[in-house]
């Protein structure tokens, strides 16, 4: 796998779990499900991905 | 039979030499542009979520968007200190106007060590904690110690960010885990014989302090578990080699070292080599300032650590002062690209002084007086003001061992080879074994006895 497969693969799985954290109710998943995007963001920071500095933050634009 | 699934790390992962081959070996272009990409961000940040780097801004003028290119960044930001936040920190506790967060989000309290004065109220996220100990497993990784180690901290925890950060960092190596909380050295060494660990983390001056202490229990510490010892708080075994034998041969086991700044990052772990810690380009950016001329210094130069922390997002530190003397060098025989301070860190601004027209910083002392035979780890170097000139006096307890009568002599000797390598001469004076104060955080090897308004501000 190159390393831009596997930022599209982190980049995805991201938004999976952000759709899987809509709706409240169950704050244990809730807190797992944001502790995944964490972790899942920080790849994309140590992949060299321009991200926003914390997860919860959107993106900045892609560079030109 | 084990299933193969069942492991902390794949078997191509456990053979990497590298923590993260691809960011600690990135081209420099590359990694400047990220750090631009990042420091605007930050920038960004720190202004629309702090009431600090708002007024700050503010009162120059600037915009984040006036960011454009990473000279801006270092000329045109100003430059925080510790002063800065502990003042406001102060006025209106815990944090003051430094908080970039909801303190909803505020996971974990922290603290520095105290060594310069007040602590400083760290706050960190639970975001900031999983970076912040990243930086310690480059260090681990490097020096050879993976997830089948197992680690044993010998300190007593409390608020000392350096503590938490390296319990942070194994957490995320996923080694195991052993504390040593509130036991006394006896008590250390008695765990460490029963739980058999095979890495030892603890600042460098205890580890030195343990093995003394074993060899008078009986205890043969150089063939006990443990395979590396691993150190921060304090000139180390890379600031001084003379500590690394010293360390590496009482405990049988190879020692690293990594550069923290409590309130910033674990920001350089050590190079492999032995010779330099490398800045986590990832977590921080820095640059050198020349204190004497206020510019920029350049590579093998000394200057000024300045360090802007991207792990910290609850208190952003942007262009920080960190006080620390280093000289940077680009490239590394290990295959790093990240930048290597030689050394680690030789001094620092506000205790280093001026001995007749030469700077004299403490770890060049440092490592002169390890080269000694008959000088013992336990010295203290005393900062005075006589007749409108800095002083240095160093005092020191020679080996036990050592005769009485040749105390005198190895004074002499260790004042000579002072003035040999840094062309200064500074008052050598042997004391009593056993008249110098202990430790078990953080060794004070400096006694700054200067008129107050000869120190820097946060330390009067």
């Amino acid at each position: 796998m190159t390393i831009e497969e596997r930022i599209a693969l982190i980049r995805q799985a991201r938004q999976l779990v952000g759709a899987a954290m809509v709706g409240g109710g169950l704050p244990q998943i809730e807190a797992i499900l944001r502790s995944a995007d964490t972790e899942l963001h920080w790849a994309l920071w140590n992949l060299g991905e321009p991200v926003a500095m914390r997860a919860e933050l959107p993106d900045p634009p892609a560079p030109v | 039979m084990t299933d193969t699934r069942l492991c902390a790390l794949s078997p191509d992962s456990m053979a990497s030499p590298f923590w993260n081959r691809l960011t600690e070996t990135m081209p420099r272009e590359r990694l400047d542009a990220l750090h631009l990409q990042r420091l605007q961000a930050l920038a960004h940040y720190a202004y629309d979520n702090t009431a600090f780097y708002r007024a700050k801004f503010d009162a120059i003028g600037l915009k984040p968007a006036d960011i454009r290119s990473l000279d801006d960044f270092k000329r045109k930001v100003p430059l925080t200190d510790k002063s800065e936040f502990i003042h406001l920190q102060q006025e209106r506790p815990p944090y003051g106007d430094t908080l970039a967060l909801p303190l909803d989000l505020v996971a974990h309290h922290c603290e520095t060590s105290g060594t310069t004065g007040v602590p400083l109220a760290i706050p960190y996220s639970m975001s900031d904690t999983v970076r912040y100990g990243e930086s310690w497993v480059y260090g681990y990784w490097a020096l050879g110690i993976r997830p089948v180690d197992s680690m044993y901290f010998a300190f007593g925890w409390g608020n000392f960010a350096g503590f938490w950060s390296a319990y942070w960092g194994a957490r995320r190596l996923g080694c195991r885990l052993m504390s040593g909380g509130g036991l006394d050295t006896k008590g250390h060494i008695q765990a460490i014989l029963r739980l058999k660990p095979t890495v030892l983390v603890c600042t460098p001056t205890f580890a030195l302090r343990m093995a003394a202490v074993a060899a008078e229990m009986g205890v043969d510490i150089a063939n006990s578990s443990i395979r590396f010892t691993y150190h921060a708080g304090e000139p180390g075994p890379t600031a001084l080699p003379g500590m690394r034998e010293k360390i590496e041969r009482a405990w049988g086991a190879k020692a690293g070292e990594l550069l923290g700044i409590a309130e910033v990052d674990a920001m350089a772990p050590g190079c492999p080599l032995g010779d330099g810690v490398h800045v986590n380009e990832m977590n921080v950016f820095t640059w050198s300032l020349d204190p004497a001329t206020g510019r920029e210094a350049g590579a093998g130069e000394m200057g000024e650590n300045i360090v802007t922390g991207y792990a910290n997002t609850t208190q952003p530190l942007l262009n920080y002062r960190s006080h620390d003397i280093v000289r940077r060098r680009a490239a590394c025989a290990c295959g790093r690209t990240w930048t290597k301070f030689e050394g680690s860190v030789l001094g620092r601004t506000d205790f280093m002084v001026t001995v007749r027209g030469t700077n004299v910083y403490q770890t060049a002392v440092e490592n002169v007086l390890g080269q000694v035979s008959g000088v013992s780890m336990h010295y203290e170097l005393v900062l005075t003001h006589e007749d409108g000139n800095d002083a240095m006096t160093v005092r020191f307890e020679p080996e036990p061992t050592l005769p009485p009568q040749e105390r005198e002599r190895i004074a002499r000797q260790a004042a000579d080879r002072i003035h040999q390598a840094l062309h200064v001469r500074l008052n050598v004076v042997a004391v009593e074994p056993g008249t110098l104060p202990r430790f078990e955080l953080k060794t004070k090897r400096i006694v700054d006895q200067r008129p107050k308004e000869l120190r820097r501000a946060l330390d009067r």
